[in-house]
């Protein structure tokens, strides 16, 4: 393998998307290229970075109380709804 | 003269119409397949819109729309990236004709933004990865913003949201290989980034663990 087909396969290879065989010729290509293995490296570490340092925000409750009762109004019309104008 | 009871409206059984069997059970699937991805959609509605307000909306429109939908949602395939993919298109529709142009970022806006709803938070669970320990969430956040939407959007669809390349690929409509080179070309791109916060905050970027 050269190292323009191992740049093709680093981000499958970061995210276990790679087949077997294509595990197994990237990983001897590492073995004998400091560049790429450094490079891979570095890609993992910034995909770990993305998933501690990037927040993620809970729906508020107001929102999911709300989407409750769209589903529960969404096949039929409310018959008493005093509170609609 | 027969006459039915009358119905009172305080009676809590009577407040919402019966439903029949079938639509219990739909709404039953419902919540046990779609409801219980809300927060994982709002998450990504925000980070769309960089607005509260719109990312409420956008969940809203986007669960409306697969209830009413829901019939055509294949089971057993991953509910959620059917209900990332509404909300996308619902965005697109909706949002992205008036927003930034691409590669142009209000850091104020996303400051503002962090700032406003920070409080909101989910706490995360931090190792320790050397220098890049010492980045904060608004400089990552903002070097992902300055990331082109193409790179972007794959990014958080893969490292935020977990998706595979396949669920990611039929998302953004684009062959498996463009979703590849897309995380490829979008990684090293954000690694500059951090590198240049890392160094504008004096830490040796050479120096690796």
């Amino acid at each position: 393998m050269k190292c323009d087909k191992a740049r093709e396969l680093m981000s499958a290879a970061v995210d276990g998307e790679l087949t077997n065989r294509e595990n197994q010729a990237f990983t001897l290509h590492l073995q004998e290229c400091p560049a790429c293995t450094a490079e891979f490296e570095e890609a993992k570490k910034t995909k770990q970075i993305i998933q501690e340092k990037i927040v993620r925000f809970k729906a508020p409750q107001s929102l999911v109380n709300s989407i409750m009762e769209l589903s529960l109004s969404g096949t039929k019309e409310p018959s008493d709804s005093p509170m609609i104008d | 003269m027969s006459r039915p009871d009358p119905i009172r409206k305080s009676s809590p059984d009577t407040k919402k119409n019966p439903l029949s069997t079938e639509e219990q059970l739909k709404l039953r699937e419902f919540q046990d397949e779609a409801i219980v991805h809300i927060n994982a959609l709002y998450n990504y509605a925000l980070h769309l819109t960089l607005n509260p307000h719109d990312a409420n909306d956008l969940v809203q429109e986007t669960y409306l729309k697969a209830y009413k939908f829901f019939g055509s949602f294949e089971k057993g395939t991953n509910c959620k990236a059917w209900l990332f993919k509404i909300l996308k298109n619902n965005y697109i529709n909706r949002y992205r004709k008036n927003a930034r142009e691409p590669g142009k970022v209000d850091y104020d806006l996303i400051k503002d933004f962090y700032h406003t709803i920070k409080d909101t938070r989910r706490d995360s669970t931090e190792t320790e990865t050397d220098y890049f320990h010492s980045l904060l969430h608004e400089e990552v956040y903002m070097a992902m913003q300055s990331l082109p939407e193409e790179f972007r959007e794959v990014i958080q669809l893969c490292d935020i949201e977990g998706f595979t390349y396949e669920e990611i690929a039929n998302m953004v409509e684009s062959p498996i290989g463009t979703v590849r080179s897309r995380l490829y070309r979008g990684r090293k791109l954000l690694r500059v980034q951090l590198e240049e916060y890392a160094k504008k905050f004096g830490f040796n970027t050479e120096k690796d663990r």
